[in-house]
């Protein structure tokens, strides 16, 4: 009995024992998630940290999915969709299939990067909570800026689906009961209100004079979008005051060679008003900056410099507009439009009337830049504005495309919007209609012109922007001129204005099921 | 049971001249195991009296006084009891038979072992002649179709686990969440790829909540515990070698369409480019002399890439004991080729010792160390799905292509198609080889405070494992855009893993009359690391004559710096956990285990995962003693709460990531901080059971029935954010396991030289989500899209069904769906499908889409057939499921892929003019967007399946004479020779359903031997 007595002791004590070893393991239960930079752990008070989060919208924001920019351009009579992806061949002929993937990734990665331009401004907010003055100032500034390229994508959102909802924080939970769908109309007018409140803030210089990040978001790139909203508005007023205020301000002036405003020379030049900046930093590896420019290039080519990538040919211009551009005797600008293939030339000489005779010599498989396409079951055609010469790639690349930058604003669009909203009555003092409008012309290589009207405007637009983000297609919906868009075969009409809303959005807002298209 | 022997033998031998006096003989004899091997401490008892004895080292036992019309029971732990006639016989041989119906058997249960009688839960033990049957370099391979509730998913590949299902899916998180838990010799395990079969001894497979629950922590998915082979109490030093070796062949071939076939397709699909290719293809390669339409070449590419290989396994072991030391000591080497025509193979070499020591009677220590050291080269697994689509009219090389190297490699982009095409670019220019070493070390120490009552252990474990990889892709030129690849990459990734266990255990054991009592108290302490370290170079020396030597980022030219990962992660675990066993008179059982589990992983740290069970033998009641048929019946119940801890760790922070903007050609850093995040808990899943054990007809049948319900509470779910993309993943998902488990064996002897056994085991399952949060479904899948819903089981295919196929105008121009169809745009002709218009709005969108069925089977079952007869041993075993479906994405995979080839099943059965088929489309149709736009029935297929998985047939060599004498058995296998199967697949099994690149299941014929002295 007594041995059992001892022994028990003897256990009480390895017991007590094990019990202290033991308590000092389960300290180790509150440690964090290895690998991780936790928020929380921000040192707000280092400013000079601020500005990684504006970067990180301005990043978010160029970094699109290769279909996105396709669902935003894809419609109209300057671009037919090619190649494979039925999505987008249903698109182009204005049947919305509400099972197309683009048309759900365009919704939620849009609204993925304009939440994350919320998060930016919030944390931007808590480093001005603990600057000091020139911080405060600074701190203003990177909001105003986040709030326009928040408005870029919001903006292209709308054009493309109509009523929207707009996110006013990065707080999810807003979304959880709402009971209405802001029209398109009250999206414009948010978005003149939001530039409104981000002009005072913003560097008064062109994008590519700052200094700090050169190509950021300034003054005149939120003008710009408040002038485009106000045209989607048809507030003509409106577009005249913004865009005569870029006009006026003198700092703007377009890039002498159209050709190569597309191309590396043309990166940041003073024409740009805003353009998604992507690059190899000068180096043929390591991580590049970019975006998948694949599905607008042409199937199959022989490049100039080999083993340069082919693109997708999912985006072909349309013989429409090339017969448009040679009826005008355009050079410059249909070569930097369209590339060729042979069978798009065939295809050219039997539909306009055109001969191998009477044809430009550029129009040819052979690009300017010696980049030669070859004939594919894909595309007749490829868009020259989304086309590097492979002799510009640097060496060591061969991404489609890789290096280019994506032009978003351009001021010939500046001045072509103002000579138009003074066409339709609104009255600015900047430049007149015809000296704004010949300003594009000249550049062209066109004559100019006098007494310019609405209709000579309408098809200067056309000229100068085709493939350029559906400026055409939207062009044509706001004048209503939907017998344009009737070709080959399309029938448009007003209620297929805007893309469907995919079925899992449906399933997520019922109310967008009500939303009259 | 033992000791209760031993003290009956003793006051026998006492006593046993003053209780005997009648016709009495002296008898001498030996117990063998069906091996031939002696068993030492075998006891013999003359039946109706306590007198017996028990076998010396050597099997060899004496025993006086016994009558000589008397009969002996000879009984061994784990061995069928023998009841042997003296019939005036003096000397007399005994051999037993590895008995697996025994009740008497101790079953291994968490942290500790008990009376199989004693069970109230679902316990299913697999003992190692079952496993070694299975020629597989995974042990778990082995229990396929052999234990109710249990679903095991082949992996072809060499040296990749099988997907291991204990009672379906619990948790909607894939992968690793899905895994049960392994639990060698006490430390516990995510996979047990390292294990030779030949190095374990038992297998048991805790189902339901009452066996398992006790290992709370990760015991939500099923635990499978697994003993390595151990000494024994004086036992002679036994060597063993088993080893075997064979070839490996890929069965149930899908056959591809050839040259005519695919030249047909391409001419019907309506696209003049693909019928210009054929034509391409006949000017490259020349004209058939058979069929001057087609090119004369004929490529078979699923027979190209493919090849027999080779397998094999060798074994040594010694196992054996004193009075105080037990040891069990091997090394084995096993080897297995792919089929995959490419540097893919797994080879595997272990060590393993177990030793145990008594230093006094109470305290013993004993170590335990495995160390596995394997090379397995991953094989490119896109090569399958390159091949379904390759067109047969290229060759592999095309000698004309002058300026391609390392081979002359054909290109379909020079006939005109989109893409190379050509699988053997990639196959022969990529090696990737896993070097893994895996360490498992146990030291425990054993102290028993009270003899026999209270014990006290303790056990630290670490189990230490590193990968090396390294990944090679050499460069290759066939052509210009996408048939080369420019650089010579080499990724290094080494990574280590390190978990150390301490368990500390007290346990309690003790009898009140007919009251039987053992609690267990315990802690356990884990801490898991994980770290890994990569880097990519670029460049390095390459091409003919150079190899490994150069495969070293110092000889890369560039280090491409964005590829230079680290990673790592660190979680700790500690846990309480008790286990109470209650009996009344081994009649009435009761049993409970508590476990509190606390982990660093989740935010909110403590989970609590209770158990009860309870069990009756009602064949101990008296008014079942005259029933003679029933040797044993117990009904038993249990219910409790178990965790998964599985699940990926969650931050409970916002988080920023790093990203580069770029500006003015200029790359500017930012942070991008997330808007939300992760706070999870353990899942926990809810288990009851209900069951019945019996043996009848003196124990030659045996009988476990169960039905379970498990239902996973608080799973993690994907919830969706508002308006963006991705979701946040909170415990607010209910997942419902239940289903019926029948295990019926038939197990006789029919005399010394002849016996046999047959058994089946069938299970059902049916998995259903019960509570989405309110969420109205979950998708995955992307366009083969899986969809779960509330009412529904995870996951299940989504889409549109297939009516039919238009046979005519007619019959297009009177569907309105069709005409809505063609209004926009859409092409529908003679040839396409006819889908369901399950809304009944007249047209056909995405809202007709309907549940296509479950990857999960509703049932599965084994059936298994053995003999012996002298020398000659026969086993056999069939096994099915059924009610499962498969989306085959190769087919399906054809409508974004441009002018594939496709099987031949389908060129043959193909819609080609009204009334050839009402279930196929045409050629055209197949590419169609109105036929394809949705994944649909006719993609698809049924995954049941029957198979005949094992045959295998044994030869026991006669006994040689004289001293050294061996027992010689050597035996043919044939693994999986035969499936019948009606999908359009390598393999009816395919883990997730979703068939695109699975490596095939080879068949497996080897021959082998065992030899043991």
């Amino acid at each position: 009995m007594a041995m059992i007595q001892i022994k028990k002791n003897k256990l009480l004590l390895l017991l007590a024992s094990f019990a202290i070893m033991l308590t000092g393991c389960t300290e180790q239960l509150d440690q964090p998630l290895l690998n991780n930079n936790f928020a929380g752990g921000t040192d707000y008070s280092k400013t000079e940290d601020m500005i990684l989060s504006l970067v990180g919208v301005y990043q978010s924001v160029a970094n699109r999915g290769w279909e996105q920019p396709l669902v935003v351009s894809t419609r109209g009579d300057d671009v037919n969709a090619a190649g494979d992806q039925q999505g987008l061949k249903n698109m182009d002929r204005y049947v919305y299939d509400n099972s197309f993937f683009g048309s759900r990734t365009l919704w939620e990665t849009y609204y993925g990067d304009i939440i994350r331009a919320h998060t930016g401004m919030e944390q931007i907010e808590r480093y001005k909570e603990l600057a000091d003055a020139d911080g405060v100032v600074l701190g203003n500034q990177y909001v105003a800026e986040a709030k326009v390229l928040r408005a870029l994508l919001l903006f292209q959102l709308s054009q493309v689906y109509g009523a929207v909802f707009i996110p006013t924080s990065s707080n999810l939970n807003d979304f959880a009961n709402v009971t209405s769908v802001p029209s398109k109309d009250e999206v414009m007018q948010h978005l003149v209100a939001q530039m409104d409140e981000a002009i005072p803030f913003l560097p008064d210089m062109r994008p590519n004079e700052r200094r700090d990040l050169p190509g950021g978001v300034t003054k005149y790139t939120a003008l710009h979008i408040k002038a485009l909203a106000s045209q989607e508005l048809k507030n003509y007023q409106g577009v005249a005051d913004a865009a005569g205020e870029i006009i006026a301000s003198g700092k703007f002036s377009l890039f002498p060679d159209y050709y190569q405003l597309f191309k590396t020379p043309g990166k940041l030049s003073n024409e740009s008003l805003y353009e998604f900046q992507y690059s190899d930093f000068g180096e043929g590896t390591g991580q590049r900056v970019g975006v998948t420019y694949s599905p607008f290039g042409p199937n199959g080519w022989t490049p100039a410099v080999t083993g340069a990538s082919a693109g997708w040919g999912f985006f072909e211009p349309s013989i429409k507009y090339v017969k448009f551009m040679l009826d005008r005797g355009e050079r410059t600008r249909l070569e930097t439009s369209v590339l060729f293939t042979q069978t798009g030339i065939d295809s050219i000489i039997r539909t306009t009337g055109y001969t191998v005779a009477t044809l430009p010599a550029f129009v040819s498989p052979t690009t300017r830049d010696g980049d030669i396409l070859s004939n594919n079951a894909r595309h007749i055609l490829s868009s020259g504005k989304h086309y590097l010469p492979t002799r510009q790639l640097i060496p060591g690349r061969t991404a489609y495309g890789s290096n280019k930058n994506y032009i978003i604003y351009r001021y010939s669009e500046t001045l072509l919007m103002y000579a138009e909203a003074l066409k339709q009555g609104a009255s600015n003092s900047a430049i007149s209609a015809d000296q704004a409008v010949n300003l594009v012309r000249e550049r062209a290589g066109l004559t100019p012109i006098t007494g310019v009207t609405l209709d000579q405007i309408v098809d200067e637009k056309y000229a100068e922007f085709a493939m350029e983000w559906g400026k055409r297609f939207y062009d044509m919906v706001r004048l209503e001129r939907y017998t344009e868009l009737n070709f080959g075969g399309r029938n448009f009409t007003k209620e297929r204005s805007f893309v469907t809303y995919h079925q899992d959005q449906i399933d997520e807002f019922p109310i967008l099921a009500n939303v009259p298209r | 049971m033992k000791i209760s022997n031993v003290i009956l033998t003793i006051s026998f031998l006492l006593f046993q001249s003053l209780l005997f006096a009648q016709s009495t003989l002296s008898i001498s004899g030996t117990v063998n195991d069906s091996d031939g091997m002696p068993l030492p401490g075998a006891s013999i008892v003359v039946k109706g009296s306590t007198a017996g004895t028990q076998t010396d080292f050597d099997g060899n036992f004496t025993l006086d006084n016994v009558p000589s019309n008397g009969t002996l029971v000879v009984s061994y732990i784990g061995y069928a009891s023998q009841e042997v006639l003296v019939a005036n016989r003096t000397r007399i041989t005994i051999t037993l038979s590895n008995d697996t119906q025994s009740l008497d058997e101790i079953v291994v249960v968490g942290y500790g072992t008990q009376k199989k009688a004693d069970l109230t839960g679902a316990i299913t033990t697999i003992k190692a002649e079952d496993i070694v049957r299975t020629p597989s370099a995974n042990p778990l391979q082995a229990l396929q179709g052999k234990v109710p509730g249990l679903q095991i998913v082949s992996n072809g590949a060499p040296g990749e686990a099988p997907t291991v299902r204990v009672r379906g899916v619990g948790s909607y998180t894939g992968g690793a969440a899905q895994n049960p838990l392994y639990v060698v010799d006490g430390i516990f395990y995510d996979d047990i790829n390292f294990l030779n079969p030949e190095d374990i001894e038992t297998i048991s497979l805790l189902k339901d909540a009452s066996s398992s629950a006790i290992y709370g922590v990760r015991a939500a998915n099923g635990v499978i515990l697994i003993q390595t082979k151990s000494g024994k109490v004086n036992q002679k030093p036994r060597f063993t070698y088993s080893g075997y070796q064979g070839v490996e062949v890929a069965n149930n071939l899908v056959k591809l369409s050839n040259s005519e076939q695919f030249a047909t397709l391409a001419r019907e699909s309506g696209s003049a480019a693909e019928a210009s290719f054929i034509d391409n293809a006949m000017q490259r390669y020349g004209r058939s002399r058979v069929n001057p339409n087609i090119p004369n070449v004929n490529t078979d590419w699923y027979d190209e890439i493919l090849r027999h290989a080779l397998i094999q396994n060798h074994s040594l072991g010694v196992t054996g004991g004193n009075e105080s030391v037990t040891y069990s000591l091997g090394l084995s080497q096993f080897e297995q080729e792919g089929i995959l025509r490419m540097k893919n193979d797994f080879e595997r070499f272990n060590i393993r010792a177990k030793i145990n020591v008594d230093l006094s009677d109470r305290l013993s220590v004993g170590v335990t160390t495995l160390f596995s050291n394997s090379t397995r080269f991953r094989p490119e697994n896109g090569a399958f799905a390159a091949a379904y689509f390759a067109v047969p009219t290229m060759p592999i090389l095309d000698l004309s292509k002058t300026d391609a190297f390392p081979r002359p490699y054909a290109n379909a982009m020079d006939l005109g198609y989109r893409g190379p095409q050509n699988p053997f670019p990639l196959m022969e220019n990529t090696e990737n080889r896993i070097r893994g070493r895996n360490n498992l070390l146990n030291f425990n120490l054993q102290y028993q405070i009270l003899p026999d009552k209270l014990t006290f252990l303790t056990s630290y474990s670490h189990n230490f494992e590193t990968n090396e990889t390294r990944e090679v892709r050499l460069p290759y030129f066939f052509g210009i855009g996408g048939a080369f690849r420019e650089n010579a990459e080499l990724t290094k990734r080494n990574s280590t893993f390190s978990e150390q266990t301490w368990d500390n255990t007290l346990t309690y054991k003790n009898s009140y009359g007919k009251h039987n009592l053992e609690v267990l108290g315990g802690t356990s302490f884990r801490d898991r690391s994980f770290e890994v370290l990569e880097a990519t170079g670029l460049n390095f020396p390459n091409g003919p004559g150079i190899g490994d030597e150069s495969y070293f980022l110092d000889l890369s030219n560039t280090i491409d710096i964005d590829r230079v990962g680290d990673g790592g992660a660190r979680e700790y675990y500690f846990s309480y956990f008790s286990r109470v066993a209650y009996n009344f008179d081994n009649k009435y059982l009761l049993y409970g285990t508590i476990r509190a589990d606390a982990t660093s992983k989740y935010q909110e740290k403590w989970g609590y995962f209770p158990t009860v069970g309870a069990g009756w033998v009602i064949s101990e009641e008296s008014f079942m003693k005259n029933i003679d048929a029933i040797n044993f019946l117990k009904l038993r119940a249990s219910w409790g709460q178990l965790g998964n801890g599985n699940v990926a760790a969650s931050s409970g922070g916002i988080t920023s990531t790093t990203v580069d903007g770029a500006f003015g050609d200029v790359r500017v850093p930012g942070l991008v901080t997330a808007n939300d995040f992760d706070a999870l808990k353990w899942e926990v899943t809810e288990e009851t059971n209900f069951g019945v054990t019996a043996t009848m007809f003196k124990n030659q049948l045996s009988l476990e029935a169960d039905y379970f319900t498990r239902k996973t509470i608080d799973g993690i779910i994907p919830i969706s954010r508002f308006l963006v993309p991705g979701t946040t993943r909170q415990n607010l998902g209910v997942i419902r396991n239940s289903g019926l488990e029948f295990a019926l064996n038939w197990n006789k002897r029919v005399s010394e030289d002849f016996g046999y056994n047959i058994g089946g085991n069938f299970s059902t399952l049916k998995n259903e989500i019960l509570d989405l949060a309110g969420q109205q479904n979950l998708i995955t899948g992307g366009d083969v899209q899986q969809r779960s819903i509330v009412g529904s089981a995870i996951n299940s295919f989504y889409g549109l069904q297939v009516a039919g196929v238009y046979q005519t105008p007619e019959e297009i121009a009177a569907d309105p769906a069709a005409q809505v169809a063609i209004g926009n745009g859409l092409t529908v002709q003679p040839g396409d499908f006819r889908f369901v218009d399950s809304n009944e709005d007249g047209i056909i969108d995405a809202t007709d889409r309907v549940d296509l069925g479950s990857y999960l089977p509703n049932y599965t079952f084994g059936i298994n057939l053995g003999f012996n007869y002298k020398a000659w041993d026969f086993s056999s075993n069939v096994i099915g499921q059924g009610g499962n479906v498969i989306a085959n994405m190769k087919r399906f995979g054809v409508r974004q892929t441009p002018d594939p080839n496709i099987d031949r099943d389908f060129a043959v059965n193909r819609w080609s003019g009204a009334g050839s088929s009402n279930s196929y489309p045409s050629a055209r149709g197949l590419r169609n967007p109105w036929s394809n736009q949705f994944l649909n029935s006719f993609f698809v297929e049924k995954g049941d399946f029957v198979r005949l998985q094992n045959v295998t047939v044994g030869y026991t060599l006669p006994k040689l004479k004289g001293s050294f004498n061996p027992t010689i058995r050597f035996y043919a296998t044939a693994e999986r020779p035969i499936t019948f199967s009606q999908f359009n697949g390598f393999t009816p099994e395919v883990a997730d359903g979703r068939d695109q690149q699975t490596y095939p299941i080879p068949g497996v014929y080897t021959v082998g031997a065992n030899i043991n002295f």
